[in-house]
């Protein structure tokens, strides 16, 4: 037990006093809250060349509505900012008529369609044919489509734009022709709104206290933190074990350690240090958002309630990670051989972000329920159902609990087998078959 | 008493036998030297007498300071493996620190002072080991093997890759771990450093013992059959003379090996004719020339014991 200690604290301060363990402390944060910083940021980093677009009209009536919301558009909402800082931060969409009489239709589409190949700033981007039969659709559908042509298929800033000018002005038409009131039927079909609410309940006075408004991002968000930060721990926390061990294996260090500490301490020593190091990251991780939800006024939403089940779940996470993790670096000779081995343990880890979203939808699925008790997914997907309100029975994790302490006690023992016989291979690394039999037989 | 014990052990890996139905015993308080050549067994031995290889079932038998345990794990025995072993990004005083505190010492601190001083090592005792040369970080390999007092030491091939001053510090501290108690097993590949440390001395070749014993007993086996002859003139050539039956040429002086019956009057007397002898020594063969008589043998040469082929992959 002692030597497990002395073990332990080895492999924490080797993994915590190393630079790369600093910089990922330090480059996780900046990378994931840069990535939403730079997002935002060239969020309105668009090209601002004025954009033109044809407009073939063939009922006539249309043409108009859509030049008046291109002007509005082109001297208020392509801007931000006001006063000084005002400045364009989307482009000018420039609508010009083109006369649908003359050529046949198919002859003015290709006419239109070659200006636009021509890929000209001065020239047309797009063009859009409004069918004669819009305003009063007849027996023939085709004419009753408005239809957007242009050569670049993922821009559809304009194709959406120009759906409402004219929408707007064809509904208006409808039912003018229809003699009805537009402001009437305006407010007659006024959709309304439906309010996200939690659930009252009686304070201690025996007042009925009014249900508070739920955030539904922050019920979202703190879930998904929290599942981030868990896998993040278990890459940062668990996966340099494979490096570790594979050090002490090829530079016979492991040989040494065999003359002083049994196969199963010295693992379990290792696995310890590496719990230590987790811990620390989740430590300043939490206490950092906790400030930084508090500065940002939203105190409330950090999960105070279910940090304990968060540092039990990753801890049991780390161990089960963990424990594949060093039985991969005993059985392979190199780190190119232990990749092929670290994706599917890798793979497994971040499973449960294809099913998470589900699970924060509805935390108290049977399907949620079934998912959140799989050995490997269970410290993430238990965490997040707890982590949306109103939480979930005690049962539910404490049952969870048990089946991924069965779990890890059971890879533990595995790799324990694997660590034993693999750390003393030199040359060549062991085949996953060869790696069963070490664990069946002994 | 013998600290280790080893009764008619085989280890196998796959097909290749490493080592064949070997026997050996190491008296307390001796240095037990290992000779043989690359790939004979010997790091294999060691290894099994460390138990981080466990022989082949049968009825073969390790005992180790009276133990027949299967675990490698023993506080008493320090362990030194052929080169490395030692984690490069760590300090030379916390990994000496751990090592100690692994084998269960408590008053390391003094330990480690003491030792990096006898060493020469103090300096560079907040270094990291990765910026050590190779001779010091053997040596704070060394340090780590013994750091906790062990009662067995097991030193592969200690002696590899050092100058000749770091080697006889090297050696001075051996020779004392053997006054203050210990036994120690190493492996060598210098013959001068085992006939001149060792007790004992034991050469395994291709997985089977084929030398067993004091360094005199060894060579009293092979007889004296080697003159050591220096000639002046030049263009005399040894082999011409009748029962001269190898002839080893180190520039100032020749060694040759004559065959039993042959008076050595009569090599004398050849040799006169060739030039002035200034020096003729009648002598045992050196275990230099053991080893290469052993390891490389010649039609004429006959070892003793060692006439088996083995099955070697």
């Amino acid at each position: 037990m002692r030597k497990m200690i002395v073990v332990a604290v080895r492999e924490y301060q080797a993994a915590v006093k190393s630079k790369a363990f600093l910089m990922t402390l330090v480059a996780m944060p900046i990378l994931w809250g840069g990535s939403i910083v730079v997002q935002m940021a060239m969020r309105n980093k668009v090209d601002t060349k004025d954009k033109r677009i044809a407009v073939v009209d063939y009922t006539d009536h249309l043409y108009d509505a859509v030049a008046a919301a291109a002007q509005v558009r082109n001297e208020k909402d392509i801007f931000e900012g006001e006063g000084a800082d005002r400045k364009q931060v989307k482009p000018r969409f420039l609508v010009e008529r083109v006369d649908p009489r003359g050529d046949d239709a198919a002859k003015a589409r290709l006419a239109l369609s070659e200006r636009v190949r021509k890929a000209d700033s001065k020239e047309i981007m797009a063009f859009v044919v409004i069918g004669a039969d819009v305003i009063r659709p007849g027996p023939d559908p085709a004419n009753a489509s408005i239809d957007y042509h242009s050569n670049s298929p993922t821009y559809d800033d304009i194709q959406h734009w120009i759906a409402g000018p004219l929408n707007e002005r064809v509904q208006q038409l409808r039912l003018q022709a229809a003699n009805l009131d537009a402001g009437i039927v305006a407010a007659a079909t006024k959709r309304v709104p439906v309010a996200n609410l939690g659930l009252v309940s009686r304070d201690e006075a025996g007042n009925i206290t009014e249900a508070e408004k739920t955030n539904e991002l922050a019920n979202i968000f703190v879930p998904m933190g929290l599942m981030m930060l868990m896998l993040m721990v278990v890459m940062v926390g668990a996966s340099p074990l494979v490096q570790s061990v594979l050090e002490e294996k090829t530079l016979r260090i492991a040989e040494v350690l065999l003359g002083s500490v049994p196969p199963f301490q010295l693992m379990m020593g290792k696995l310890v240090g590496m719990v230590g190091v987790s811990l620390t990251i989740v430590t300043v991780y939490l206490v950092g958002a906790f400030y930084a939800i508090h500065q940002a006024g939203f105190g409330s939403f950090f999960p105070a309630h279910i940090v304990w089940w968060f540092v039990i779940f990753q801890s049991l996470a780390v161990l089960m990670y963990g424990s594949l993790f060093i039985a991969v670096g005993a059985a392979v000779s190199d780190m190119k051989e232990a990749q092929s081995l670290v994706t599917p343990v890798m793979l497994i880890a971040v499973s449960p972000m294809f099913v998470w979203i589900n699970v924060v939808k509805e935390p108290s699925s049977s399907f949620a329920l079934a998912m959140s008790l799989i050995p490997p997914a269970t410290p993430m997907l238990m965490t997040i159902r707890q982590a949306v309100p109103p939480g979930i029975p005690t049962w539910q994790p404490l049952l969870g609990i048990l089946l991924v302490l069965l779990t890890t006690v059971a890879c533990v023992f595995a790799a324990g087998r694997i660590f034993r016989v693999g750390i003393l291979m030199q040359g060549k690394g062991a085949k996953v078959g060869e790696m069963m039999r070490w664990v069946l037989r002994g | 008493m013998n600290v280790v014990e080893i009764e008619n052990v085989t280890k196998t890996f796959g097909r290749f036998t490493a080592v064949n139905a070997l026997s050996l015993a190491v008296p307390k308080g001796s240095i037990y030297g290992f000779i043989g050549p690359n790939g004979s067994g010997k790091t294999t031995t060691l290894r099994m007498i460390m138990r981080i290889y466990h022989p082949d079932p049968g009825p073969g038998r390790i005992r180790v300071l009276g133990e027949t345990k299967q675990t490698a794990a023993d506080d008493r025995v320090g362990y030194l493996p052929e080169e490395r072993g030692l984690y490069k990004k760590m300090k030379v005083r916390d990994i000496l620190r751990f090592y100690a505190e692994l084998k269960g010492c408590r008053d390391f601190k003094d330990r480690v002072n003491s030792w990096l001083e006898r060493m020469g090592l103090s300096e560079w005792a907040d270094k990291k080991v990765e910026a050590l040369s190779k001779g010091m970080a053997q040596k704070v390999q060394f340090i780590s093997a013994v750091i906790a007092d062990p009662e067995l030491v097991i030193l592969d091939e200690p002696f590899t890759g050092l100058d000749p001053v770091n080697a006889d510090v090297l050696r001075d501290a051996v020779l004392e771990l053997r006054k203050n108690g210990s036994t120690v097993i190493f492996s060598t590949h210098d013959m001068a450093v085992a006939e001149r440390m060792c007790d004992l001395i034991f050469m395994i070749y291709k997985g089977e013992k084929v030398l067993d014993g004091t360094l005199e007993s060894i060579q009293d086996r092979y007889g004296t059959d080697t003159l050591r002859v220096k000639v002046e003139g030049n263009g005399f050539d040894a082999r011409t003379i009748p029962g001269v039956e190898k002839v080893t040429d180190f520039g100032k002086l020749q060694e040759l090996r004559i065959s039993p019956q042959t008076d050595t009057q009569d090599v004398l007397a050849e040799l006169m004719k060739c030039g002035r002898v200034t020096h003729f020594e009648l002598t045992t063969p050196s275990l230099h020339d053991i080893f290469v008589r052993i390891a490389r043998p010649e039609p004429q040469d006959v070892v003793p014991g060692a006439a088996r082929e083995t099955a070697h992959a």
